[in-house]
């Protein structure tokens, strides 16, 4: 086990799957971190950090700084992973999904389905999302919903540097197309990552980080440390949250969900998107769906309202779903009958 | 309209069904208040006082106090004010029908919810008087009735719908009573190191019922061990877990046998073994080996050859060679001739997962130390994967058992049929002895127990052999000879 934090884990597990493999190469704006500027490549580095060394280690063929146009690096991405290529594309944010959407959702996702499962799409989008980090509404963006409601996509969100390790690990071994969501705000956290070369986590198996038998957690990426803190501090009285971690909203690990919620009867789903036709939502209707007989309270929903993301500081931290916006809905659970 | 009211059997938590009045404390006609003690009502479990939720009259007691139990919802008895009469309290009973929550005679319903026809007669109608509410909140057209006929003070509820819209679902829990959930608790998280797909409560439930997961084939989603694969290995009910508190009476629980059939293996060592401790007149001759030469020579060639090399293997060797210089016990029976063999093939019983297998070490006499090894790892490696073939197990001239690395100091074993005898190996002992001077000193002493089949081998020939096997085991230099 080596401690590192959550971009070191991105950065070694492509530096690791390029050495192995040569057909992975990267792309993306600025990952070179440098190119033309008087201190020449890496001298500045990526913004953030998620590609450093790899230039020098791989050099300009495999490691490559595109032009300021999320459409061709995704098209780019797309053909090189028809060609043989595994493409690793990096979006800096993921809002900018908007201008290359069409290579994502009409290309990328479509070709095994329309080729007859003759072509292979081993592409990985990498894309920094999230808000609290005060970068207003088109820069804080969480946009898994759009992504997991495309059938053909595989859409991941680790919360931990060492799910960032098994999971892009399997991402970039994968022959179909991936979206690796890695939250902004996580990037600097530390964990405990697997030294294995071979560790990987399989997609659709979510993580129980807390065990209980009173109330269901469900969240992913950054939200899920508050969950995990709330957890800790109702079981302190005694009451116990099973927190899952979803890993992957698609595939969605419903056993996981369905087999805790038979447990417990009541579900939190914690989500950073906007509410409406959403991966909360949905959640809670699986559950209503296929776990209503277990119930004991509605579900409840803790995710931002449907507004955009509000630049002041202040607003930002009362749009977020917060620790206590978690707490309450547990407890409101715990009121009904 | 008169206030006319339903008595019904009350439902005290989800399991009660039914119950009985034990006693009633007021009698027909009787005039009771708020909060008064109106009888007793007994369950399987508890025995209960119902105290009177309003004022009124007992008008009409329909089941009297006894053992007759009746289902949760019946009607016992209708309470009315002093002004209905009796022609609107039979109308009310004959129209009325149970119902069989609590909640829907809360809600007010006039006759229960689930009814199929229309209410009777509207006379009849058992509902407190609903009282007009006025206000300008947004508040849907059902949840405003529901809080008119429960009298609900809309202040204090905030409207959980679209700008504050106070919907059914606010007022209803308005009016239940403040949750007090049993609350079970934090658990453990069982960590996913191993390897090993398996959904998290799949592990829980393999941890609480000690299962290993390691064996399971998973049937849930991309092949992942779920929660029914575990469930489909715990054994019959488990009553009663948890400890009994001190001082409480030891209650017996149901102790119904689990039912395993004969699996492949089992069958076959089941019927060869019955059938050779049937057939074969057994007789035993036990010896007792000092082993301290064997330890200490076993150790330095274990160095010197670069193996590691088992005591077992040791003595798998030593009665090899023992076996060559007594052909007349290295036999195997077949009817009524006996079958010699000039060299040693040695069954070694090895307990694999599947259960007992003896797979054999051809021809032992004739390798080096180094060779068994290699040869009994590969075997036991092979067995414990449960890949031994025919060709592995097919024969045989002498087996060994060793219990010793379990703590076992002697046993004896039964032969294993065409074979005509078999070693039984205990454990290595520390033992007081008298040395020549009268002295006490210790040496390590492994016990032998050797099974000899009478119709192919005579005592003398055994002990002969057995005497050979120990010098062997004394002397192991003379092995590498």
């Amino acid at each position: 086990m080596a401690r590192m934090m959550y971009r070191d884990a991105v950065v070694s597990t492509i530096a690791e799957e390029m050495e192995r493999d040569p057909s992975v190469v990267m792309l993306g704006e600025d990952i070179v971190g440098g190119m033309g500027t008087p201190g020449g490549p890496e001298a500045i580095g990526g913004i953030w950090s998620t590609s450093t060394g790899l230039f020098g280690k791989f050099g300009a063929d495999r490691v490559i700084d595109t032009p300021i146009s999320e459409s061709a690096i995704i098209g780019a991405a797309a053909g090189l992973a028809l060609s043989g290529k595994r493409p690793i594309a990096e979006l800096m944010f993921a809002d900018f999904i908007g201008v290359s959407l069409d290579q994502i959702w009409n290309q990328l996702a479509k070709f095994r389905y329309m080729f007859g499962g003759k072509s292979r799409c081993p592409a990985v989008i990498r894309m920094a999302y999230g808000a609290g980090y005060n970068a207003a509404a088109q820069h804080s963006q969480s946009v898994h919903q759009i992504l997991t409601g495309m059938p053909g996509l595989k859409v991941v969100m680790p919360s931990t540097p060492a799910d960032v390790k098994g999971l892009l690990r399997t991402a970039i071994r994968d022959d179909d197309p991936v979206i690796f969501l890695e939250h902004k705000a996580l990037y600097g956290m530390k964990g405990e990552v697997p030294d294995d070369p071979d560790f990987t986590i399989p997609y659709g198996h979510a993580r129980l980080a807390r065990a209980g038998q009173d109330v269901t957690i469900i969240s992913s990426g950054l939200l899920l440390g508050f969950c995990e803190a709330v957890a800790d501090k109702l079981a302190a009285e005694g009451i116990g949250c099973d927190v899952i971690d979803l890993r992957t909203t698609s595939p969605l690990d419903e056993e996981t969900i369905l087999d805790s919620v038979e447990v417990t009867g009541r579900v939190v789903v914690v989500d950073e998107a906007p509410p409406r036709c959403g991966l909360a939502g949905d959640i809670c209707a699986l559950i209503a769906n296929k776990a209503f007989a277990s119930l004991k309270a509605p579900p409840e929903a803790v995710t931002p309202p449907h507004t955009p993301i509000p630049f002041a500081r202040e607003l930002e931290s009362a749009y977020l779903p917060s620790a206590d916006k978690i707490e309450a809905a547990v407890r409101k659970t715990l009121s009904w009958r | 309209m008169a206030d006319i009211r339903p008595f019904c059997m009350p439902k005290w938590g989800i399991e009660m069904t039914e119950g009985n009045i034990a006693e009633w404390m007021v009698k027909e006609g009787e005039a009771f208040t708020k909060g008064q003690t109106i009888c007793l009502i007994e369950t399987d479990k508890i025995t209960n006082e119902v105290e009177a939720e309003y004022d009124a009259v007992a008008r009409r007691i329909l089941i009297g106090a006894g053992d007759e139990a009746h289902p949760v919802g019946a009607l016992l008895a209708v309470f009315a004010d002093a002004a209905a009469t009796d022609a609107e309290i039979d109308a009310f009973i004959a129209s009325f029908k149970p119902a069989d929550t609590q909640v829907a005679a809360k809600r007010g319903d006039a006759a229960p919810a689930a009814a199929p026809e229309p209410v009777a007669a509207p006379a009849a109608a058992p509902a407190p008087t609903p009282k007009k509410i006025e206000t300008n909140r947004p508040i849907s057209p059902e949840a405003l009735k529901l809080a008119e006929q429960h009298g609900v003070d809309l202040g204090p509820i905030e409207g959980s719908g679209r700008n504050g819209r106070i919907t059914f679902q606010d007022v209803y829990q308005a009016i239940q009573p403040d949750a007090r959930p049993t609350l079970k608790g934090p658990a453990t998280v069982y960590d996913e190191s191993d390897k090993i797909f398996a959904s998290p409560l799949a592990r829980r439930l393999a941890a609480l019922h000690g299962i290993d997961l390691a064996g399971l084939t998973g049937t849930g989603a991309r092949g992942r061990i779920s929660k029914a694969d575990v469930l489909a290995k715990v054994p019959a009910p488990a009553a009663s877990a948890g400890p009994t508190p001190l001082g409480s009476p030891f209650v017996p629980v149901a102790n119904s046998p689990q039912v395993v059939p004969f699996d492949k293996v089992r069958r076959i060592v089941a019927q060869r073994l019955g059938e050779a401790k049937r057939e074969i007149p057994h007789f035993y001759l036990k010896v007792s080996v000092a082993a301290d030469a064997l330890l200490a020579l076993r150790k330095t060639a274990n160095l010197v050859l670069g193996v590691k090399a088992s005591v077992n293997d040791y003595i798998v060797w030593a009665s090899s060679k023992a076996l060559a210089r007594h052909p007349d016990v290295n036999v195997q029976v077949h009817g009524e001739s006996v079958h010699r063999f000039a060299h040693a093939d040695v069954a070694i019983a090895v307990a694999s997962p599947k259960g007992l297998v003896t797979p054999i070490v051809r021809q032992a006499d004739r390798m080096r130390i180094d060779q068994i090894a290699a040869e009994t790892r590969r075997l036991i490696d092979k067995a414990q994967a449960g890949r031994l073939g025919f060709e592995d197990m097919d024969g045989g001239t002498f087996s060994v058992s060793n219990l010793g690395m379990m703590g076992i100091e002697e046993f004896s074993a039964i032969i294993n049929p065409p074979q005509a005898a078999i070693l039984a190996v205990g454990g290595v002992t520390r033992q007081a002895q008298e040395e020549d001077d009268g002295s006490i000193s210790f040496a390590s002493r492994i016990a032998l127990t050797l099974s000899v089949d009478h119709r192919a081998i005579d005592g003398a020939a055994g002990a002969s052999f057995l005497a050979t096997l120990k010098g062997l085991i004394e002397d192991p230099e003379t092995l590498f000879a």
